[in-house]
């Protein structure tokens, strides 16, 4: 059976630091500098395209330096466990001085899960935020994910990866109850299109439009998916908040839209290509919206290490909005 | 009507940048060349921007808006430092460029821009917000003013904003007639004056360092503090603005307006909250606690002194006299140095040495907090001689070029013995995060349209600087007071070591 031994690992990764310390001083004279704010541990499937892993966890180092931990999956029954380290260096801008971040990768097969905890905790970095971002669907159901989980300040998912939305809201409300911090890229893909209705309600007048009867329609391209129900439960709590009566449906469309239809004012929310387009009344404006990829939906988890009371509100509001659409 | 939009979420979005014009008064000046429009296309570029800001270009040359354009390209072109130029967002940009040319003394400018921010009003929606930004001649500011309110321009469907750069005013008496006359047209809530040094990066970091941690806190102050050193120091001459220099000197020039608030940063009380006038009102409280000095502490406690003549790097360079003009009997100051005391519970005795100049070594800013030494030397050699290093422990907070933090103190060298040697343990803002920091005037441009006037200069504290600053210019002006000379290229006068050295103490080189 292999194993890693995290001593070793830690041993490697002094020594990977006294290397490019050498080998800074003699190609610049400068040396390299380590920035460290966090423990970023990543669970990947091993059949993940490695690359595109690596481009995210290298764009997201200048903003958000850490020591990253790779914990590639392999789904066999054979105990087993192997590392490497290496770092990810940059030269920002400007500067003289190359600025590096420490990486280790570790395989894990699917009957080592129960060893990683033991493996990652003093990898960790003392004194500062750990963060899990599990990119594994399959992984979040297993036993051995929470003892995982309880070591993390935060956890990120993604539930667009669920079958089941019910399933999905089940599992993030549970976490959050047992007090844990979670973040799920379902909804930070809302951020923009957030955005942009609250702009629309920046107008006051607007907003007094909205006092009455209220009609809300979340659209998304899968039947009822969990990013449709947090719209529509962030719509309907911000409403409510203001004495509207909400009805909402949730329905499949070729693009993502949502519309809000009250006494005097229509505002419609839909995506085109690349592109947000709001219409208030019919008249319609237009922003930038690329798709969002992972480095940038990770960029904006990685910035919040506190509890998100606009999100669990709404996770609240959507479990409940999920047993209730069929 | 509900006041609370509740589809708010600070914790995600960015701050909400309102639709607005903002009309520059001096669109051909260097200022809005090298600094206005390359921050504002950064803005733009990094879109954070509304999507109905406009801006409109006032100066006295004959310009269509397409030749404004042109010159805003070039000067970005010329002038952005760090952003890459990118077609697109350059073409939607300058399609929000405007310009109405005028001589500000004429009623007939105000008249056609009142009807350009109308137009502007409807074309962008910018819900007659307008930001009015004069990068002028200081005394053009009242005029403008003036006019504008003629113009009924003060107000309007949304706020009004006006910007004045420094100086403002040229004394104590002379800041209170120009604020009086901008009072008489906008109230002091919405005149900005702005320092561009509070809007750096590390001068913010020192709020998020003091007031952040609760580890310097306890240090801070009268007990563990030996001194503060506060250097800006530039390695240029006065590079073709002699002839306003000459009017201005040093003193006026840096340490009335940029260094005042930068001690006032470093030592002032913690604020209630982070509200505007919250942090204003502890930065102009302490302002106020700077005591002023008689004649005779003036001439004990303060240095002026002015460049000569030098080879510096095999190059031969001016003298500030020789430059052009400058008047060759000038007495004006290139070089000040003062040392301020606080007069509160936290600070009484603790010397603040401030000190800035021209054609200094290199160009760098910086403070210097250097801590008492340990109450008992224990590690002395046992010949009863001093200890191998007695290095004082020092935070040093670097404002530029390379924005940071470095604490020395003394560590054990390697081997056999107790010899110690100071260390230094450094933060590096831009190398700790990789993303580029943006520039001050991104910073204040942003906040402006905001509304934050947190980083701006009220009334009261320019008034409370130049409380302190104008007795010192009057025995400056003293024909028996000396201008010391000093070799360009070197740290100044020798007469500001002396100031130093009767209390013991010795500038740093930076």
């Amino acid at each position: 059976m292999a194993t890693v031994a995290p001593e070793s690992i830690l041993k490697q990764l002094a020594e990977l630091w006294v290397t490019m310390g050498k080998e800074g001083q003699e190609e610049s004279g400068q040396g390299v500098l380590r920035a460290c704010t966090m423990t970023l541990v990543v669970l990947a499937e091993e059949s993940e395209d490695v690359s595109n892993l690596g481009e995210t966890l290298a764009a997201l180092m200048p903003e958000h330096p850490a020591r990253a931990i790779v914990i590639r999956l392999r789904g066999t029954a054979e105990r087993a466990l192997s590392e490497r380290v290496y770092a990810q260096c940059w030269m920002p801008f400007g500067q003289r001085r190359q600025i590096c971040c420490e990486q280790v990768e570790i395989m894990a097969s699917d009957a080592a899960l129960a060893d990683l905890p033991s493996v990652v905790l003093p990898l960790a970095v003392p004194d500062l935020p750990l963060i899990l971002w599990c990119r594994s669907a399959r992984v979040l159901a297993r036993p051995e994910f929470r003892q995982l989980a309880e070591m993390a300040t935060r956890v990120v998912m993604d539930s667009s990866g669920f079958a089941d939305t019910k399933l999905a809201f089940e599992w993030l409300t549970g976490m959050v109850s047992s007090g844990l911090l979670v973040g799920d890229l379902a909804w930070t893909r809302l951020t923009r299109w957030r955005e942009m209705l609250s702009q629309v309600f920046e107008n006051r007048k607007n907003l007094e439009r909205l006092a009455g009867p209220v009609r809300v329609v979340a659209s998304d391209t899968g039947p009822i998916t969990t990013r449709a129900l947090y719209f529509a439960a962030w719509i309907q709590n911000g409403l409510e908040s203001l004495g509207a009566q909400v009805r909402v449906s949730i329905r499949q469309a070729p693009s993502p839209s949502i519309e809000l239809a009250g006494d005097g004012i229509a505002v419609r929310l839909e995506r085109q290509g690349e592109t947000l387009v709001a219409t208030v009344d019919g008249a319609s404006q237009c922003t930038n919206l690329p798709l969002p990829n992972d480095y940038l939906l990770l960029r904006e988890e990685l910035a919040i290490v506190r509890r998100d009371p606009v999100f669990e509100k709404t996770l609240a509001s959507a479990a409940r909005l999920a047993y209730a659409t069929e | 009507m509900p006041t609370e939009n509740p589809f708010q979420d600070p914790l995600r979005f960015e701050r909400r940048v309102p639709e607005c014009a903002a009309v520059i008064f001096g669109a051909n000046g260097d200022l809005t060349r090298r600094k206005l429009m390359p921050a504002l296309y950064r803005l733009a570029y990094d879109r954070r921007l509304a999507a109905g800001f406009a801006v409109v270009g006032i100066s006295r040359t004959p310009l269509s808006d397409d030749q404004f354009r042109q010159k805003m390209l070039e000067a970005v072109k010329e002038f952005s430092e760090d952003t890459r130029f990118d077609e697109d967002v350059w073409r939607a940009f300058a399609a929000s460029l405007h310009y109405v040319a005028g001589d500000i003394g004429d009623a007939a400018l105000y008249q056609r821009l009142a009807q350009k921010v109308a137009e502007i009003e409807s074309e962008h929606q910018t819900g007659g917000n307008v930001l009015f930004y004069l990068s002028t001649q200081p005394s053009q500011y009242a005029p403008i003013a003036a006019g504008l309110g003629k113009a009924g321009l003060n107000r309007g469907n949304g706020w009004r904003r006006l910007v004045v750069e420094k100086p403002f005013g040229h004394n104590l008496a002379s800041a209170r007639e120009l604020s009086d006359r901008l009072h008489e047209v906008f109230q002091e809530s919405s005149v900005y004056r702005i320092d561009h040094y509070l809007g750096k990066e590390t001068v913010q970091n020192i709020l998020a360092f003091r007031f952040g941690n609760g580890i310097f806190e306890p240090l801070w102050n009268r007990r563990y503090i030996e001194h503060v050193q506060i250097t800006a120091a530039e390695s240029i001459g006065v590079e073709g603005r002699g002839a306003y220099y000459q009017e201005a000197g040093a003193l006026a020039d840096m340490i009335q307006n940029h260094l005042l608030q930068v001690m006032a940063t470093i030592a002032m009380e913690p604020s209630a909250s982070f509200r505007a006038d919250s942090v204003r009102d502890e930065r102009s409280k302490l302002l106020r606690s700077i005591k002023p000095m008689t004649p005779d502490e003036i001439r004990a406690d303060t240095v002026a002194g002015q460049y000569g003549a030098a080879r510096i790097g095999g190059q031969d360079v001016p003298g500030f006299r020789q430059e052009e003009g400058v008047d060759p009997n000038s007495r004006t100051d290139t070089y000040a140095a003062v040392t301020f005391f606080v007069e509160n519970w936290r600070w009484a005795g603790v010397p603040f040495y401030v000190r800035t100049g021209k054609r200094l070594p290199k160009r760098v800013t910086e403070i210097a907090i250097q801590f008492r030494p340990a109450p008992l030397a224990i590690f002395e050699n046992g010949t009863g001689a001093a200890p191998s290093d007695s290095s004082p422990n020092l935070l040093i907070v670097r404002i530029q070029p390379e924005e940071g933090i470095s604490l020395k103190f003394l560590s054990k060298r390697p081997g056999a013995g107790m010899n110690l040697r100071p260390v230094s343990m450094d933060f590096n803002y831009g190398s700790s995060f990789g993303e580029r920091s943006p520039s001050a005037y991104e910073t204040l441009l942003l906040d402006v349209i905001i509304g934050d006037a947190t980083l701006y200069t009220r009334q009261d504290m320019v008034e409370a600087s130049w409380a302190v600053v104008e007795p010192i210019e009057n025995v400056w002006r003293e024909a028996d007071f000396p201008i010391c000379g000093y070799p360009a290229g070197t740290w100044g006068p020798t007469e500001a070591g002396r100031m130093l050295a009767r209390r013991g103490h010795e500038w740093r080189k930076p």
